[in-house]
C-alpha cells in the first residue's frame, strides 16, 4: 500500500492538478492537495463575473432560508384584491391572479426551486458519474451496453420525458426532482466516460494496477479525482438547468400545486399576462438571476480548475 | 353520463355564427328578405370531434356540425317554445303516452331519397339504445310508422321532456338506407361521410385542421339556408383564437368562456359579445364532495365549507363580473328554477360553529383536519383551477387544511372521480334543457355507478329525493312538475352534496356584419339556416 499511496502523492500534484484522494494517510500529500484548492480559488477570485455571481447567488440562498422568518407570509394566503399592482396596498410586488403576495411567493417558492435544483443536480451527477465511470473504465460490452443506454435517454426529449414521468406518478416535489434527475443525466455520462478513457491509460493508473490496487480504488481513488474538474463545471451547470426544468414543467401545470415555486408563479399567472406584467415578470426574473449566477459561477471555475489557463 | 372524449370536446369547444341583436323567433320576414350568400367561419376551440353522429355523440364537437347536417323534428326559440322543423304538427296524447308527429312534405335527405317516418322512428331507436343521455328517449317503448309522413313515439311511462329531446342537439333524424348497414353505429363508416337531413351537407373534413358544410340546394325550408358554406377551423390554443377572430380570420366563436379573452375581443369595434344562446345548456361549475369519506358524511361539515367560501368574490374578482352565483343544481335560466332555498351566505363564523358542532375542534395550530381537492383540467384555468387554488387559502381560514391535486389530463381526472377516489373536486355539468336529461343524474341513489363520470360520483342517497325526481320524471303537469322540482332544490340545497359556485359564463363572440345568431337556447348547437352576411364581405 506504500507505494500505491506514494504513487496516489504523486498524482496529486500530477497532470491533472487536482486534490489529494481523501483516505491518503501521507501528510505530505496532504500538504500538497492544499495548494491547487489555492491556485483555484486564486484564479476564480481573480474573475469579477464569477464573484457576482457568487454574490447574487449566496444573496438568494440566504434570503430563502431566512426570509421565510423575516416575512412570515403564507405565499398562498389572499392578502389582497386580485392583481393589486406593486408598492399599492402595501404589497411590495404587488399580487398575483387569486390576490396572494408575490413577495411571499418569491421568498418562499426560491427554496422550493433551489431545493429542486440542487437535488436533482445531485441525482444527475451521481447517475451520470456511475455510468460513465463505469463505461469508461471497464470498455468493452460494458461500455457498449452504457452508452447504447445512455443514447436511448439522450434521444428522448427530456422536458418531454420528465413531463410524462411527473404524469405517471402524479406532481409532487419528490417526482419533480428525480424526474428532473432521471433525464438530465446523460451529459454528465459522455463527459464522465471520456475522462475516464482518456485518464485510465495514463501511468499513475497503470502505476496503481501494477501493484494490485482493486477497479474500486482505480475508480474512485485515482481516475475520478483526476476527471472532476470538468465534472464540478457539470453538477454547477446542472443546477441551474435543473432549475429552469422545475419552472418548464410549473409553467406547463405540472408544478406540485401545494409548493409554492417560481415556475409555478409563472404558470399560474400566465392566464393574466396581457393584463398585468408583474406576476410573471418578477418570479422570472428571479429564475434569471438563480440561473445566471450559477452560469456565471459555473464559467468561474471552468476557468479556475482548467491547469492549461492557469498556466499562462 | 358524457363519455371523455365527449365532456372534453364540450368544455373545449368554441364556435360558429352568431348575431347581434336579441332575435325573436323565426323571424321569416326578416330571413326572407336577408340576402344569401357568404361563407362564415367559425373558431372551434373544442379540438377534433370524433364524427358527425349526434345520435350517438354527446358533446359540443360533434353537436355543432351535427346540427347543421342533420335536421330533427322540432326546433325551440329563445324562450323554450317549440316550433315546426321536420315535423310540420305534432299531437301530444292527453294521456302522455304518445307523441304523433306529421313530417313536412318532399323533404330529402342529402343524397335525395324522401326522409320517412321509418327514418324517424329508425333515428329515436338509435338514439334510445346508444346515446350516453338515457333519460332521454329511456320510456320509449316503439316508434309506429302509419304512413310514410306520421310517426307515433309510443311510450311506457308520461315523459315530459319528450318535446325539448325532438330538438336539434339530442334528435338528429339519420337515414336508414345509410346507417342501417350492418355496422355497429358507434363506429359506422357513415359516421365520418354522413349523408344528412339539415340545411348543410358535409363536405370534408380533416381532422385536427377543418370541416367544410356546403349549402343544401334541396333542403325543404323554402329560402333556406342564406350561407354557402360553412367553415368549422379547428383551433385549440386559446391566444390563437384571440387574434383570428381579432383580425377577421374567423367570424364567429361560440362557447367562450375566458372572461379577459370576452373582455379584450369586446374592445374591438367590429365584433360583438352575447350571452344568448346558452339556456339549453344549464352549465353550473361546482365543488363536488365525496360523501364516502369523513368527515364529509357528516352534513354540517359539508355546509360549513359552502359557507366559508365567498361566491361575490369568485364571480366579481376572480371572474371579473362576469358570470352569476348558482344557489342550487338548476340554473337560473331554467323554468324549473326555485329560488325559494336556504341561501349559504359567505359567513366563517357560521362555518366555524358548524365544524366545531361536528366535533372537529382545531389543534394547537388551528388545523381541523386535511382534504384534497381536484379540478377539471381542461377548458382554461379560470372556472376550475383557480377555484381549486382559491379554495387552499379559503378553507385554511376555517382550519381545513386543503391540498390540490392536480390532474395531467382529463382522463387521469374522469378515472379519479367516478372511481370515488377523491375528497373533493371542482367540475361543470350541464342541465342540458331539462333537469330529466341533466340534473337527476347526479341525485339519484340509482344513479350511483361506479367508473361512470357525471353519475352520482358523491354517493348522495336521499330517499326523499329520489321520490320526488322519479314523481317529476313522469308528471306532465308543469306545474306540478315545478313544485316538485322546487321541493327537490329545497332538500338537496340543504343537503349540500354540492356546493354549487356560479353558472358558466358561456358567451359568442361574432362579426357584427352577421344577422340572425343563433340565439335560442341550444344556441350553435342549433341549424343555422337563416343566418346571414348583411353586407358582403371579403
Amino acid at each position: 500500500m506504500t507505494l500505491l499511496d506514494a504513487g496516489s502523492g504523486w498524482q496529486a500534484t500530477g497532470p491533472a492538478g487536482m486534490p489529494e484522494p481523501p483516505g491518503s494517510d501521507e501528510i505530505a500529500a496532504g500538504s500538497a492537495a492544499a495548494r491547487p484548492l489555492r491556485e483555484a480559488w486564486r484564479m476564480f477570485a481573480g474573475n469579477p463575473l464569477a464573484l457576482v455571481g457568487l454574490a447574487i447567488l449566496a444573496g438568494i440562498v440566504v434570503m430563502t432560508i431566512i426570509g421565510p422568518y423575516l416575512y412570515p407570509v403564507d405565499p398562498f394566503d389572499i392578502v389582497g384584491a386580485p392583481l393589486t399592482p406593486p408598492g399599492e396596498g402595501g404589497l411590495l410586488f404587488g399580487s398575483d391572479y387569486l390576490g396572494r403576495d408575490m413577495l411571499a411567493g418569491i421568498i418562499h417558492g426560491g427554496r422550493a426551486s433551489l431545493t429542486v435544483g440542487g437535488f436533482a443536480a445531485i441525482i444527475t451527477m451521481a447517475i451520470g458519474i456511475s455510468i460513465g465511470a463505469l463505461a469508461g473504465f471497464y470498455g468493452g460490452w460494458a461500455d457498449r451496453v452504457l452508452m447504447r443506454v445512455t443514447e436511448f435517454f439522450q434521444v428522448l426529449p427530456p422536458l418531454l420525458l420528465a413531463m410524462v414521468l411527473v404524469t405517471l406518478f402524479s406532481p409532487t416535489l419528490t417526482t419533480i426532482t428525480l424526474s428532473i434527475g432521471v433525464v438530465s443525466w446523460t451529459n454528465v455520462a459522455r463527459l464522465t466516460r471520456a475522462e475516464f478513457l482518456k485518464i485510465r491509460s495514463l501511468d499513475y493508473v497503470l502505476a496503481g494496477r501494477a501493484v494490485g490496487a482493486r477497479d474500486r480504488r482505480l475508480i474512485w481513488r485515482v481516475i475520478l479525482p483526476n476527471a472532476l474538474p470538468p465534472l464540478v463545471v457539470a453538477a454547477a451547470l446542472s443546477v441551474g438547468v435543473a432549475i429552469l426544468f422545475e419552472s418548464g414543467l410549473s409553467f406547463l401545470g405540472l408544478g406540485d400545486p401545494n409548493v409554492m415555486s417560481w415556475g409555478m408563479m409563472i404558470g399560474q399567472n400566465k392566464q393574466v399576462m396581457l393584463d398585468a406584467w408583474w406576476p410573471t415578470t418578477i418570479p422570472g426574473a428571479a429564475i434569471f438571476a438563480a440561473v445566471l449566477s450559477i452560469s456565471l459561477i459555473g464559467d468561474g471555475l471552468n476557468d479556475a480548475l482548467n491547469p492549461r489557463l492557469r498556466r499562462r | 353520463m358524457l363519455d371523455g372524449l365527449t365532456r372534453r370536446q364540450f368544455i373545449e369547444i368554441s364556435a360558429c355564427a352568431m348575431a347581434a341583436p336579441a332575435i325573436g323567433w323565426p323571424n321569416e320576414a326578416a330571413a326572407a328578405a336577408a340576402p344569401a350568400g357568404g361563407t362564415l367561419v367559425v373558431a372551434a376551440a373544442a379540438g377534433s370531434p370524433r364524427h358527425f353522429n349526434s345520435a350517438v355523440q354527446s358533446g359540443i364537437a360533434t353537436g355543432m356540425p351535427a346540427a347543421q347536417i342533420f335536421a330533427s323534428p322540432l326546433r325551440f326559440d329563445d324562450q323554450w317554445r317549440p316550433h315546426p322543423y321536420l315535423a310540420e304538427r305534432w299531437e301530444l296524447a292527453p294521456d302522455g303516452m304518445s307523441l304523433t308527429l306529421h313530417l313536412v312534405k318532399g323533404a330529402t335527405f342529402h343524397d335525395g331519397q324522401p326522409i320517412t317516418s321509418a327514418d324517424v322512428a329508425y333515428s329515436i331507436l338509435t338514439i334510445r339504445d346508444n346515446h350516453p343521455f338515457k333519460t332521454m328517449f329511456a320510456p320509449v317503448k316503439q316508434v309506429d310508422t302509419p304512413d310514410p309522413a306520421t310517426a307515433v313515439i309510443r311510450l311506457t311511462q308520461p315523459h315530459p321532456a319528450l318535446l325539448i329531446c325532438m330538438s336539434p342537439p339530442l334528435c338528429p333524424i339519420l337515414p336508414k338506407h345509410v346507417f342501417d348497414n350492418g355496422h355497429d353505429i358507434k363506429t359506422n363508416p357513415a359516421n365520418l361521410a354522413p349523408i344528412g337531413s339539415g340545411p348543410f351537407k358535409f363536405v370534408e373534413y380533416k381532422p385536427g385542421d377543418h370541416i367544410t358544410l356546403e349549402k343544401y340546394d334541396r333542403f325543404f325550408l323554402p329560402g333556406r339556408p342564406k350561407l354557402d358554406r360553412i367553415i368549422y377551423r379547428i383551433i385549440s390554443d386559446p391566444s390563437a383564437i384571440v387574434v383570428g377572430l381579432e383580425q377577421g380570420e374567423t367570424n364567429f366563436l361560440p362557447f367562450a368562456v375566458s372572461t379577459r379573452d370576452l373582455t379584450r375581443l369586446a374592445k374591438k369595434k367590429t365584433l360583438g359579445v352575447t350571452a344568448q344562446g346558452y339556456q339549453g345548456f344549464g352549465p353550473i361549475n361546482w365543488l363536488a364532495f365525496n360523501l364516502l369519506r369523513k368527515p364529509l358524511d357528516d352534513k354540517r361539515v359539508r355546509k360549513a365549507i359552502y359557507h366559508a367560501i365567498d361566491r361575490d368574490f369568485i364571480t366579481k374578482k376572480l371572474l371579473l363580473g362576469f358570470a352569476q352565483e348558482a344557489t342550487g343544481p338548476i340554473v337560473p335560466s331554467s323554468p324549473f328554477y326555485s329560488a325559494a332555498v336556504d341561501p349559504y351566505a359567505f359567513d366563517l363564523k357560521r362555518a366555524n360553529a358548524l365544524l366545531d358542532e361536528a366535533g372537529l375542534k382545531p389543534d394547537a395550530r388551528g388545523k381541523r383536519f386535511s382534504l384534497t381537492v381536484d379540478y377539471l383540467p381542461i377548458g382554461g384555468p379560470e372556472e376550475q383551477q383557480n377555484i381549486a387554488e382559491y379554495l387552499k387559502p379559503q378553507l385554511k381560514k376555517v382550519g381545513i387544511d386543503v391540498q390540490v391535486r392536480s390532474a395531467p389530463d382529463f382522463p387521469t381526472w374522469a378515472q379519479r372521480i367516478s372511481n370515488w377516489d377523491f375528497d373533493m373536486t371542482m367540475d361543470q355539468v350541464f342541465n342540458w334543457g331539462d333537469p330529466v336529461v341533466g340534473v337527476h343524474r347526479t341525485y339519484l341513489t340509482s344513479n350511483i355507478r361506479k367508473g361512470v363520470i357525471w353519475s352520482n360520483t358523491q354517493n348522495y342517497r336521499n330517499p326523499q329525493v329520489d321520490q320526488l325526481l322519479d314523481e317529476a320524471a313522469v308528471t306532465l303537469d308543469e306545474q306540478k312538475r315545478k313544485a316538485l322540482y322546487a321541493q327537490f332544490q329545497k332538500i338537496v340545497v340543504d343537503d349540500a352534496p354540492i356546493a354549487w359556485i356560479n353558472i358558466v359564463p358561456y358567451n359568442s363572440v361574432y362579426d357584427r356584419r352577421l344577422g340572425n345568431l343563433p340565439t335560442t337556447i341550444w344556441g350553435a348547437l342549433s341549424p343555422m339556416d337563416d343566418l346571414y352576411w348583411k353586407e358582403s364581405h371579403a
